[in-house]
């Protein structure tokens, strides 16, 4: 009759060498050991002050030393970004699906949100900071505005590309625009949404350190600006440190919604 | 679909007039964009009937508007003007009654093969109890999909998907089967396979069906009538009657007469009648 499957794509695969199969991940590896390696002795060799540039092994002094401190700002940053990231992403996802069940409301306010999503959204941080006030509300208002169009703009686009051919089936088995929206639109627009909350996660870290550097008692973004007027440059690159780690993790947790869903999808 | 014949039955007793079809198409005419520049018609008025439980073609050159005509029986065009009714009833909008296949299987890439049959339960909301699912396999095992319930789409070859938009459109057991050009991208050898399946599943569930395509093989090997359409705007130019007891097997296509009903056909698509 007809064949199976088609054959799998040519990635990696159990039978791959296991060398091979960890070259993506351990050829960046080495190349980041060897620059911290040069970065140590040149700092040694030249004997830079440790104002102007500490080395790595300062650096992860100042970060062993006071990690209590550097924790204690970590939390709501940790707490700020993750709070904006998933009110914008609500937000997001809301306005695009209420938009999308009406043309009218669509044509009117699609084209405003791509405009205004032109303008560099950190601008307006001193306003939220004036209207929200100076703790964690402006922090998390400022994250969830910058966050909110990179969704909004996926979503939009994922329920506007869905195969018109299934809207067309659903309409012919007489399903109710709801039920188009939730049993097809949805699903097929999960792609779109997930590159949209990527490009979110990082955006709503950058939110919220630079609302913290505008007002803040706590966060690492304060820490930053109260190290540097302090000198304590190792302690700044402490934080930047942790801050690498952060937007690791959360791009990864968000990647890994991705694959779940995709594997999901059948993909 | 015994209520509807009962039904239809006493419509005809009641207004006395001469048999309205099951599917009754009356003077409908389509032009997309009317009024503007890019006006086209699409259907030029055109009048035809399928009875009750009859197996009709159209027949007829690409673009020259069996899509339309399809899609306005469907419910999913309207008219620009004439009627159309359906088992009796004007048609307005899609009635859940009609089942559907496009020339892509448009499957849900996410779902399994039995969950793509299912769909139409879940897209009218209506609950999937045991023996609808009983009803899917057998169904999915009726067109030779035994072990394949369970794949997504992307792991199944064209043919084998189109299987599966087969068993979704005959599910819900709809007392009508609009089909358009549902094979036209599959290979000559599984197009064959397909029309075979399609024709098993048609002696066995007996709807009414109105199959789009621009085969002339395939629609004689399939069909009670042929209607063939004129170029654009098309309108019904040829209804032959195809005399083939069933059940028909490939062989038919060996006759001398199927061979000259397809001549015949063949000389009226091609000859322009302007
Ligand atoms: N939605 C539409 N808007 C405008 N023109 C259309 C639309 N759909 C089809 N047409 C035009 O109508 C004509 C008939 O199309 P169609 O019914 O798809 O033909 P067929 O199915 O016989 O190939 C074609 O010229 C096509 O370009
Ligand atoms: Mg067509």
């Amino acid at each position: 009759m007809v064949s199976t499957a088609e054959a799998p794509p040519a990635i990696a695969t159990a039978d791959t060498p296991i060398l091979e199969r960890l070259r993506p991940l351990m050829l960046p590896t080495a190349f980041a050991a060897g620059v911290l390696l040069a970065w140590q002795a040149v700092v040694f060799v030249f004997d830079y002050p440790k104002v102007i540039l500490p080395a790595p092994s300062d650096i992860f002094a100042a970060l062993t030393g006071n990690f209590a401190e550097i924790w204690q700002h970590t939390v709501p940053t940790i707490r700020d970004t993750l709070a904006g990231f998933v009110l914008a992403a609500l937000f997001g996802v809301g306005f695009a699906s209420l938009l999308s069940f009406s043309k009218l409301l669509r044509d009117a306010i699609y084209p405003l949100i791509v405009v205004i999503q032109l303008v560099p959204k950190i601008a307006w941080t001193p306003l939220f900071i004036v209207w929200v006030g100076i703790g964690w509300q402006s922090h998390l208002t400022i994250a969830t505005f910058i966050g909110f169009f990179p969704i909004f703009i996926a979503m939009m686009a994922g329920l506007e590309s869905t195969d018109r051919s299934l809207v067309r089936l659903c309409q012919g088995l007489t399903a109710t625009p709801g039920r188009a929206f939730w049993l097809v639109r949805l699903p097929a627009s999960m792609p779109y949404l997930f590159a949209g909350l990527k490009i979110a996660i990082t955006l709503a870290v950058i939110g919220v350190i630079v609302a913290e550097f505008i007002s803040a008692s706590e966060g690492l973004g304060f820490l930053i600006l109260k190290s540097a007027a302090l000198l304590q440059t190792d302690v700044i690159f402490a934080a930047i440190t942790v801050l690498c780690v952060l937007g690791l993790v959360f791009y990864g947790a968000v990647h890994a919604g991705e694959i779940a869903v995709r594997k999901w999808r059948g993909e | 679909m015994n209520a509807n014949a009962t039904l239809l039955a006493a419509a005809e007793v009641a207004s006395s007039a001469p048999s309205p079809g099951y599917v009754a198409i009356d003077q409908v005419r389509k032009i997309y964009n009317a009024g503007t520049r890019h006006q086209v018609e699409a259907v030029a008025p055109t009048s035809f009937s399928v009875k009750a439980g009859e197996f009709v073609s159209l027949l007829g050159p690409s673009g020259c508007g069996k899509s339309t005509l399809l899609m306005m029986i469907a419910g999913l065009e309207a008219p620009t003007q004439g009627s159309i009714s359906v088992a009796g009833r004007a048609m307005t909008s899609p009635r859940a009654e009609t089942g559907i296949m496009f020339q892509d299987p448009t499957l849900l890439p996410w779902k399994s093969a039995l969950d793509n049959v299912l769909f139409p339960f879940r897209a009218m909301n209506r609950p999937v109890e045991p023996e609808i699912v009983e009803r899917a396999s057998t169904l999915l095992d009726h067109v030779g999909l035994q072990g394949f319930h369970g794949h997504k789409p992307r792991q199944l070859s064209g043919g084998m998907r189109q299987r599966v938009a087969i068993c979704r459109a005959l599910v819900y057991e709809p007392d009508l089967l609009l089909m358009d050009e549902p094979f036209s991208a599959l290979d000559a050898i599984t197009r064959d396979e397909m029309n075979l399946v399609l024709m098993k599943m048609w002696e066995e569930h007996h709807r009414t069906a109105v199959f789009v395509t621009h085969s002339i093989r395939e629609a004689v090997f399939l069909s009670d009538r042929v209607l063939v359409m004129s170029r654009r705007p098309g309108r019904i130019i040829e209804d032959v009657r195809i005399p083939f007891s069933r059940p028909r097997g490939l062989e038919i296509g060996e006759t001398i007469e199927f061979n000259e009903i397809c001549g015949h056909l063949r000389s009226k698509i091609e000859h322009r009648p302007h």
